[in-house]
């Protein structure tokens, strides 16, 4: 028999048992869904934490508030030896870093909570709103791109023009078109679309031909602590693990410092000219902060230093992803094999009347062998397809990061399904295939 | 055809050896129609299943159509009951989950031999036992003598040289018998060699010569009545 007719076989064993191949298939379904979900949540979250640790450039340095401590190897302690301490640092200590040899740019974070209002009586709105005070290096440097319009240029920034470019949820809640924080008005009422429309759309994007012209606020006016400013730009959805640009209002540093309270930098990216004068540039910022500073209330952070601490949470990621992998796949196993071992021994029957019409013990063995690995290829496939759907909705309705599925973890998934059917299929084959057929054929 | 020489078979009961054939000698020719008689557990069934190779002696040698059986492993013992058997079991043994048609089709998937055209010689097969009707039906859905229809029609499909029939009749009622019972002699006319077991007289009377199972031996029955079956 060739081994295509065994295949056929098993096929048709399966489509026999239809109701129990569905049951059956269920821990395999469950299993590798588990592992599609979890490792597009590790892989999620270790692409934001990427995003915002790693998001340095190789020529870039973090400048922040406090101190990280030093663990006994001499790294830095992001995880536990973080400090947290009031912000001592200045825009003229920006100003300090500047004058700094080899430093090209240097840009500073003022950040504090504001109400962005628009319009007047019963259609005014506000909202809550992430106010930054920041320069025009700003998007470059976040990589925070722009959806229309413009962000504020370097005179603009000198002359304390009151320009702002929006985050897009402040964008697009003051066009009543999503639900954001409000503050002493009505809610501003969403209508987001239903949940399989926004699937639907979002598998079909690329069909899309014609793109509706949304509404704008570029150009327009907004009032932040009773000051008007012009809206000059939007930037794009940047949805991440707390570190959003979405809720922001970014102006000029000098307009935030003029026209708000705010006087201490959040942080501070500075960028040297090449990453083969880093180290030198890093002990020169220090050197410069610490002449306006007392004590050494803040800390210079490269971004070798950023990715080593977060190679520890990406480690305790993959071990988890890797425990948990195993673990449903086992649980699956197991219920798999539970199932065919059940299974064979309903079909007593119907081994001993194939081995009675000529099946050799190998035939009997490949077919339960194949309906095995059949049935866990089906329940992998219906599993991915699952958590490929449930991917979907999350990053169709849930902002507080992605999830991504890379192509190695459908790959992951596809072969734990085969490598489950084949580790857990060779006993129930086996069981199936040295049953005496004289016996069988008697069994009720 | 058949040559069994001192067959012997036990079974295992409480760690004893329970003897259930012992030394039985049977010879049956190419072409004859045997029917083999005897009280129930005198070992019909075991004398059945090491005919058609689905168990194996204890002692003695058995050949088959040439070839000796007791020498075989599973694999070769497989291939010669595809090729060499028909089976015609009294409770019919078709698997419930799969059509008429694909029941009379399951010999021809494990054969060996090549057959041109699978589809119409199961259909012309079944157009013999008269139920080119029922092809897509589950067994569960006919009725007993058409099941056991279905049951010869997959025996005879691979053209085997032996009809093995175990009861064949034991299940159904006399009209039915009657129609089964001349297929089985159309099947024999044919050329097939035909061994039944049976309970019934009546039924062992069609065929050629009549032999009984008493006390694990095998003798030739001249005057049934001298038995009292």
């Amino acid at each position: 028999m060739k081994l295509l007719t065994g295949f056929k076989l098993a096929w048709f064993g399966l489509w026999a048992n239809r109701l129990r191949v569905l049951f059956a298939m269920m821990g395999v379904v469950i299993g590798m869904f588990a592992v599609i979900v979890l490792i597009s949540i590790s892989i999620g979250v270790k692409d934001t934490l990427l995003k915002q640790m790693g998001g340095l450039g190789a020529e870039q340095i973090l400048v922040i508030p406090g101190r990280v401590l030093d663990t006994a190897s001499g790294q830095k302690d992001f995880l536990s030896g973080l400090t947290s301490v009031p912000s001592t640092l200045t825009y003229d200590d920006a100003k300090a870093v500047e004058k700094v040899e080899n430093v090209r740019s240097v840009t500073p974070h003022l950040e504090t909570v504001t109400t962005v209002r628009m319009g007047e009586g019963k259609d005014v709105k506000r909202l809550q709103s992430v106010l930054v005070g920041s320069t025009d290096q700003y998007s470059r440097v976040q990589h925070a791109e722009l959806v229309e319009g413009r962000f504020f240029t370097k005179e603009e920034q000198k002359e304390k023009a009151r320009v702002i470019v929006l985050g897009s949820n402040i964008h697009d809640g003051l066009l009543g078109k999503e639900s954001v924080p409000q503050e002493n008005s009505a809610p501003v009422k969403a209508t987001p679309e239903p949940w399989w429309k926004r699937i639907f759309s979002s598998l079909t994007a690329q069909m899309v031909v014609a793109e509706k012209k949304e509404a704008s606020l570029v150009g327009k006016e907004v009032v932040i602590n009773d000051m008007k400013y012009k809206v000059i730009g939007v930037l794009a959805p940047n949805a991440t693990l707390g570190a959003s640009t979405d809720n922001n209002v970014i102006m000029p540093i000098e307009t935030a410092l003029q026209e708000t309270d705010m006087k201490n930098l959040n942080k501070m990216i500075v960028e040297a000219k090449s990453t083969s004068v880093i180290d030198q540039v890093d002990s020169d910022v220090f050197a410069a902060i610490k002449e306006n500073h007392k004590e050494i209330d803040f800390s210079v952070v490269k971004q070798e230093q950023m990715l080593k601490a977060l190679d520890k949470v990406t480690t305790i990621l993959q071990v988890m992803l890797v425990g948990i992998t195993v673990t449903a796949l086992l649980i699956s196993g197991t219920g798999i094999m539970n199932v065919m071992v059940m299974s064979v021994r309903e079909r007593t029957r119907e081994i001993g009347i194939r081995k009675a019409l000529g099946a050799t013990t190998f035939e009997v063995m490949v077919q339960f062998f194949f309906e095995t690995l059949l049935l866990c290829l089906l329940g992998g496939v219906i599993g991915i397809g699952l958590g490929y759907v449930f991917i979907e909705l999350w990053n169709n309705n849930i902002f507080i990061f992605s999830l991504v599925l890379p192509l190695w973890g459908v790959k992951l998934a596809l072969y734990s399904s085969l490598a489950v059917g084949t580790l857990f299929g060779i006993y129930p084959a086996l069981k199936a295939a040295r049953m005496n057929p004289s016996k069988a054929l008697r069994f009720e | 055809m058949i040559e069994l020489r001192e067959a012997k078979k036990f079974y295992r009961s409480g760690g004893e050896k329970v003897p259930v054939l012992r030394g039985v000698n049977l010879q049956i020719g190419q072409g004859e129609y045997v029917a083999i008689m005897g009280k129930s557990g005198s070992g019909k069934s075991t004398l059945l299943n090491l005919l058609g190779t689905l168990d194996v002696l204890d002692g003695g040698e058995y050949e088959l159509a040439g070839q000796a059986v007791h020498k075989m492993g599973k694999g070769k013992r497989a291939a010669l009951r595809n090729k060499e058997i028909g089976f015609v079991f009294q409770n019919f043994q078709l698997i419930p989950n799969l059509s008429v048609y694909q029941n009379v089709l399951l010999p021809l998937t494990y054969g060996r031999k090549k057959w041109v055209g699978k589809k119409a010689k199961v259909l012309n097969m079944l157009e013999e036992v008269g139920l080119s009707n029922k092809k897509s039906q589950k067994p569960s859905r006919l009725s007993g003598g058409e099941k056991q229809r279905v049951a010869i029609a997959r025996a005879l499909i691979n053209e085997p040289s032996l009809i093995l029939a175990d009861e064949p009749t034991g299940s159904l009622d006399e009209g039915t018998t009657e129609s089964v019972l001349q297929l089985i002699d159309r099947v024999h006319k044919n050329g097939a060699t035909v061994v039944m077991i049976t309970h019934d007289i009546e039924v062992a009377k069609r065929a050629e010569r009549t032999l009984l199972l008493q006390n694990g031996m095998l003798r030739e029955m001249a005057n049934e009545a001298a038995y009292g079956i």
